[in-house]
């Protein structure tokens, strides 16, 4: 067990140093933070015109839902890269030369991990700058809340990463890593979307189908609490709404666990499939 | 042409079948049912309802006074509203014998019926009670039935006064008339001052006080219990058993805001969290009112108001608990005092024309006499091209006496910075472009 999850920190640096300079240095980082922004600003958009048409709006974080789409646009590139990062490295054999040397499977995983994680600090200043210069040409607030929900979008980051490096632990074909990630995530999404919206609505706005649809949802929404990803983000923000510490401290432990057990089932995984899958 | 023909029968015999069904003609079916009549305390007032046997759980708010009462009485499904709907009036038969309550199985109290009412301190359509219990209920229906009493005493006095001042008024006249052909030269003010005088109505009684009643109450810690009801002769009664959800606020005793934008009075807007910012477009006037809130649990809230209801567990509701009244309004401007602001009651006036159709005017009796005034609120004038920027405004009791979690936020969005939204998302790829400038560099 000892040597399974012992990894040198040098080889993990290095290897973090090279993943991380080389993302760094390529387009797909700038492109999906302006495409996430981009998104973000479609929302304000329509928002400010919501405020325009009906002269007034009581809100307690508008900048909150922007971020939340930023963050999943981001997420969803991290967890691409990560995925197509590992099943090339698999693919092209890199991985068994790694394995060789003196990388194992923890120290692998983890610098894949912390790389992602490094690059999400690098969005998260980009979030900073904009939501900044968003609050000062609107006049929407940049509250304390907001800083909140940053900090916490790091431990929503830090599940997705898990969860895709899970998946390609234990697919091995790159192809099939994507679809299984992609359908994954965006199937956890649609459930708490759909399910956000329709918990919003009043009972007597549904009809009879739409309440038995709500009612299937939060079945489903239970069932998939412990596991979707985003249902982690959706607990932190709650208790942000309520102003909360102990339970925002509560929902970043919750995520911390959760990325722990996922990154050690990875590591566990791909010691039993070994490097070939 | 066959089949068609065939298939258009088939419809046919099908549809006057439906419609000669006997169930079409009938009313919905009726059955005896053993049912829980409730008067739960909703953290206002007291709402009566029932708790049918389909529902298998009563809510209620912990540490609160709370009646419930088990009946005999018909039951019938109305598929309009798609919920069960209880025949008191016809069959209304009270059950004797002990509530028995339940913890994790093990009975923690039996209890017996108790006599109660409920007292409305500012009339019954107001939206405060309280229920009052055993001797204090007996001293507040006592209480009642006197004021009922001396009221209907001052009416009597007050018809007698009404007969003599239509005597005295018909004889004024007659002596008026008789004056005037005598040649007598009479100026109105000597009229009016020689007039009978009206006698003034009586005053109403403000409060109220339910009749008295007898059912168990129940005024639990959170929890969740179960009640069942032994009969007199020991044994438990059939169907009686329910779960008992006794639920507390999430947050409790906050300041929350009923905002009735001037532009459009009819939808009104609510500021029930602290932290929620307002944000305005124009010039606008906002009429507020202050109140005391809890926040309940959705399901939890709804099934108290009727057992038969959906809630949603993940939802959270604000209930408006107690109005906050004699206090002032102060409006800021970065932090310098605008004007403290008054409740007042305001009169909604109709008027024909293209834009909004109606005006709000400050109500006064004499303005408006015979009519109520539409709402009260403290009228908040706020514009962001008088030069004052945003605005905060809370509640003071007293002079600088701020009511803790009454500060709002009033920002006035920048409309003419909307299309600068989209060349703000760029500068990553202004970033990425000096990071691909730089690399190229180092390379070369």
């Amino acid at each position: 067990m000892r040597s399974r999850f012992s990894f040198a920190s040098h080889t993990t640096k290095a290897l973090v140093r090279r993943d991380f300079l080389l993302t760094l240095k390529g387009w797909g980082l700038y492109l999906s933070a302006f495409l996430s922004l981009l998104a973000s600003s479609f929302i304000l958009k329509s928002h400010l015109g919501a405020i325009k048409e009906n002269n007034i709006l009581i809100s307690s974080d508008p900048l909150n839902f922007p971020l939340f789409i930023s963050l999943v646009i981001v997420s969803f590139y991290l967890a691409i890269i990560s995925v197509i990062s590992i099943s090339r490295e698999k693919d092209q054999g890199t991985l068994e030369v790694l394995f060789y040397g003196p990388v194992n499977s923890s120290s692998y995983l983890v610098a894949k991990y912390i790389k992602d994680m490094l690059l999400y600090l690098v969005m998260v200043c980009f979030f900073f700058v904009y939501f900044t210069a968003v609050s000062s040409l609107t006049n929407l607030s940049f509250s304390w809340s907001l800083v909140k929900a940053i900090f916490l979008s790091i431990f929503l980051v830090s599940c997705i990463v898990s969860f895709s490096l899970f998946i390609s632990s234990l697919t091995s074909k790159m192809r099939t890593s994507i679809i299984w990630l992609v359908g994954i995530l965006l199937a956890f999404l649609a459930i708490q979307i759909f399910h956000t919206m329709l918990v919003s609505l009043e009972e007597e706005a549904l009809s009879s189908s739409l309440l038995y649809l709500r009612k299937t949802l939060e079945m489903v929404s239970r069932g998939t609490g412990w596991i979707s990803p985003f249902s982690y983000l959706n607990r932190g923000m709650q208790s942000i709404a309520i102003g909360s510490m102990r339970l925002y401290g509560m929902s970043i432990l919750y995520s911390l666990v959760y990325s722990f057990i996922l990154l050690v089932s990875s590591v566990l995984i791909l010691e039993a499939k070994g490097v070939r899958g | 042409m066959r089949k068609s023909s065939l298939f258009l029968t088939l419809i046919l015999a099908l549809l006057l079948g439906a419609l000669t069904s006997p169930s079409l003609g009938q009313g919905p079916p009726i059955r005896e049912q053993l049912v829980y009549s409730l008067n739960l305390f909703n953290g206002k007032t007291y709402a009566p309802g029932f708790c049918p046997r389909s529902e298998d759980a009563i809510y209620l708010i912990a540490n609160e006074n709370n009646a419930v009462s088990p009946r005999i009485t018909l039951v019938y499904f109305w598929p309009i509203t798609a919920r069960y709907m209880a025949g008191f009036k016809t069959l209304n038969e009270e059950i004797e014998g002990t509530l028995e309550l339940l913890k994790d199985g093990k009975v923690i109290r039996s209890l017996e019926k108790e006599d109660n009412v409920v007292f409305y301190p500012d009339g019954f359509f107001a939206e405060n009670s309280r229920m009052y219990l055993g001797e204090e209920a007996h001293t507040f229906f006592q209480k009642y039935e006197k004021a009922t009493k001396d009221y209907y005493k001052r009416i009597d006095e007050y018809y007698e006064k009404m007969r003599e001042y239509r005597d005295a008024f018909n004889k004024f006249l007659e002596d008026l008339s008789k004056r005037r052909e005598a040649g007598e030269e009479l100026s109105r003010a000597q009229v009016e001052a020689e007039v009978p005088r009206q006698p003034g109505s009586p005053e109403g009684v403000r409060f109220y006080t339910t009749p008295l009643a007898k059912n168990y109450i129940l005024n639990l810690p959170e929890g969740v219990y179960q009640i069942r009801l032994r009969a007199r002769d020991g044994t438990i009664v059939q169907d009686s058993q329910k779960n008992l959800v006794a639920f507390v606020q999430r947050r409790g005793g906050t300041i929350g805001y009923e905002i009735t934008p001037g532009n459009r009075w009819t939808m009104k807007e609510s500021s029930n969290d602290p932290s929620k910012t307002i944000y305005a477009a124009g010039k606008n006037t906002l009429y507020l009112r202050p109140f005391l809130q809890d926040e309940y649990n959705d399901l939890y809230y709804k099934k108290l108001l009727d057992p038969q209801n959906e809630g949603t567990p993940e939802r959270w509701i604000w209930v408006h608990t107690t109005p906050i009244e004699n206090v002032l309004v102060v409006l800021l401007s970065k932090g310098r005092l605008l004007e403290s602001i008054k409740r007042a009651p305001y009169y909604v006036k109709q008027i024909p024309g293209p834009e909004l159709g109606y005006e709000i005017l400050e109500y006064s009796e004499e303005e408006f006499a015979g009519r109520s005034p539409s709402f009260e609120g403290h009228k908040l004038e706020v514009s962001s091209v008088s030069g004052k920027g945003n605005y905060a405004f809370h509640l003071e009791k007293r002079e600088g006496e701020v009511l803790k979690g009454s500060e709002r936020e009033i920002l006035f969005v920048k409309k003419e910075n909307t299309n600068l939204l989209h060349l703000i998302s760029i500068f990553p790829l202004i970033v990425g472009l000096v990071v691909f400038v730089q690399r190229k560099r180092s390379i070369s």
